[in-house]
């Protein structure tokens, strides 16, 4: 048997673990420039005459008037409380795999000896509630997809499940089967949702009786393992891995519109630095390096022009140096004078292990070899807080790019000096 | 085609000893005795993912020994014991507590303080 483990709300709820005065109140999370909310909790979704998914600008009064909490993305926190979840959800099985930053499976094999399958879900349930704070749910069933969807009931039954729901029969298979619309079914895009409404399939039931060779016609392989899956046979397998990228980028907007190359050339260099940590997290490294540059689309004012351009790494790296200098050539081919910018953005891609990179006839291997002093800026980052080491490229002017961050909270689990405080 | 010179190559000279360490004296007495500095984190939190850190500002806690700026070591993971200190919550705040299996008034538990840090310079 399959458990997944995902939380409620997850963002807002990790917000609310320690705001204890805005718990069972609505409360939503924001996005990187506070530009849309991107996380809501039960509360706020159930205040249905707010569009909650306007721009913020628009709906701000609406969402004060209706006492509302706004929270920008504090993803250092997200991303803590994140692996305090999976180290608690180890502890239940030998075998997780995570899938997001808000779910896990778990492989339940030969773990259920004693205990039945619904009390082993309401334990671990209880346990990562008690342990963080945070609320979960746990659908288990025989397959992935099926426990996917055993999830989906624990969370919208919640008065009969207590947020803990198992298919270990056949009935309760069929039964789950016909209480899913196919468009909610894992795995399942819009595209195919709509091609099998057209031919009479509205839920994941009526996929089941589909025969086969059509949905393998139809649907390739993809969709037959999806048929299998609601049939209860196991065939999407566990990584435990996770599966390396095949590009990292980031793209934010800026704080206010840019004209100065020279700001954005900082802001570029700056989001390389981040991608190219992210790479040697991973240990791998990028061949191609992306940067793309526009101004405000929805501007009826600003002339627009956008641009992007890729340029390839004589040899693939992972140093943040080289790759602000090759960020920045590239940043130079595509800029113009006189337009208002509105964001600048990297990505590197063609990513591949450090151990296989190979060398250039032309290029000599030793500045990339030398990572040590990557190794020691990334060693000073994670003791002593993001970015206090960079590149001399990013400058000192951060506040005068950097994206609007109002309502963040602090860093509690990861900053002496934010550390959750008790006014007595 | 000139010949110009006519050298023989030679062949590095392959070193076969082993690099011999160059300390000489008497060899230190604590070899067999080493171990590894105490490290607080590994004494003082038993259960590192349900462990926070909570600083008190204020003098309002006097009475159970807490002071300003204290820091408050939290495990969320133990059981309260009876008179043992909390962090709760009553009516959305923070409130630090005895353990009393009846208590007065309901209240939710958010950890069990396991170590108040004071500075004492």
């Amino acid at each position: 048997m399959i458990a997944l483990v995902d939380c409620n709300s997850f963002y807002a709820s990790c917000e609310q673990v320690f705001r204890p005065d805005l718990w069972n109140k609505p409360v939503v999370v924001l996005s990187n420039n506070d530009g849309c909310i991107i996380a809501a909790n039960k509360q706020a979704k159930a205040l249905t005459h707010i569009p909650l998914y306007e721009p913020v600008f628009k709906i701000k009064k609406v969402l004060g008037e209706n006492g509302i909490t706004c929270f920008s993305s504090n993803y250092t926190l997200y991303g803590d409380m994140s692996q305090r979840v999976i180290n608690i959800l180890r502890t239940f099985s030998p075998l997780v795999e995570v899938y997001s930053i808000d779910e896990s499976f778990l492989d339940l094999s030969g773990v259920c000896h004693t205990t039945s399958y619904t009390d082993y879900g309401q334990e671990i349930k209880n346990t990562v509630f008690k342990h963080t704070g945070l609320p979960v749910g746990v659908g288990i069933a025989p397959t992935k997809v099926l426990a996917k969807l055993a999830n989906r009931i624990a969370k919208k039954k919640t008065s009969e499940t207590d947020q803990v729901y198992v298919i270990d029969s056949e009935e309760k298979r069929i039964e789950a089967l016909k209480s899913t619309a196919i468009k909610d079914v894992w795995g399942i895009g819009r595209k195919h949702a709509k091609r099998l409404n057209a031919v009479g399939v509205v839920t994941a039931y009526h996929f089941t009786q589909l025969p086969l060779h059509w949905v393998r016609k139809q649907m390739t392989v993809v969709g037959e393992r999806l048929w299998n899956e609601l049939q209860g046979d196991p065939c999407i397998d566990f990584m435990t891995e996770p599966k390396p990228k095949k590009n990292i980028g980031t793209a934010k907007s800026f704080g206010k519109r840019l004209e100065n190359i020279s700001l954005i050339e900082e802001a570029c260099s700056y989001y390389i630095a981040e991608v190219a940590e992210v790479l040697r997290s991973q240990k791998s490294c990028a061949t191609y390096v992306q940067v793309f540059l526009h101004t405000n689309y929805h501007s009826k004012t600003d002339k627009q022009y956008s641009n992007s351009i890729t340029s390839t790494l004589a040899i693939p790296t992972n140093n943040t140096f080289i790759l602000i200098t090759e960020a920045k050539k590239a940043l130079h081919a595509i800029y113009k004078p006189g337009f208002r910018y509105k964001k600048v953005g990297v990505c590197l891609s063609g990513i591949v292990p450090e151990q296989y990179v190979q060398g250039n006839l032309f290029e000599s291997q030793n500045r990339y070899n030398d990572a040590r002093l990557v190794d020691t800026i990334d060693r000073l980052n994670s003791k002593f807080g993001k970015s206090k080491v960079m590149s001399g490229s990013i400058g000192t002017r951060i506040k005068e790019w950097e994206l609007i961050k109002e309502e963040r909270s602090a860093r509690y689990t990861t900053q002496w000096h934010e550390i959750l405080t008790i006014k007595t | 085609m000139d010949l110009i010179a006519f050298n023989k190559l030679k062949r590095a000279k392959a070193k076969h000893t082993p690099e011999v360490s160059k300390q000489t004296g008497f060899p230190s007495p604590a070899t067999h005795y080493l171990e590894h500095t105490i490290d607080l984190h590994e004494h003082l939190i038993k259960n590192t993912d349900a462990t926070f850190f909570v600083r008190i500002d204020g003098d309002g806690l006097s009475g159970f020994n807490i002071h300003n700026n204290d820091v408050l070591i939290i495990d969320r993971s133990l059981t309260p014991k009876e008179n043992g200190l909390v962090l709760a919550v009553e009516e959305g705040e923070f409130k630090v507590k005895r353990f009393s299996k009846r208590p007065s008034e309901p209240y939710t538990i958010w950890g069990i303080i396991t170590y108040i840090i004071h500075a004492v310079s």
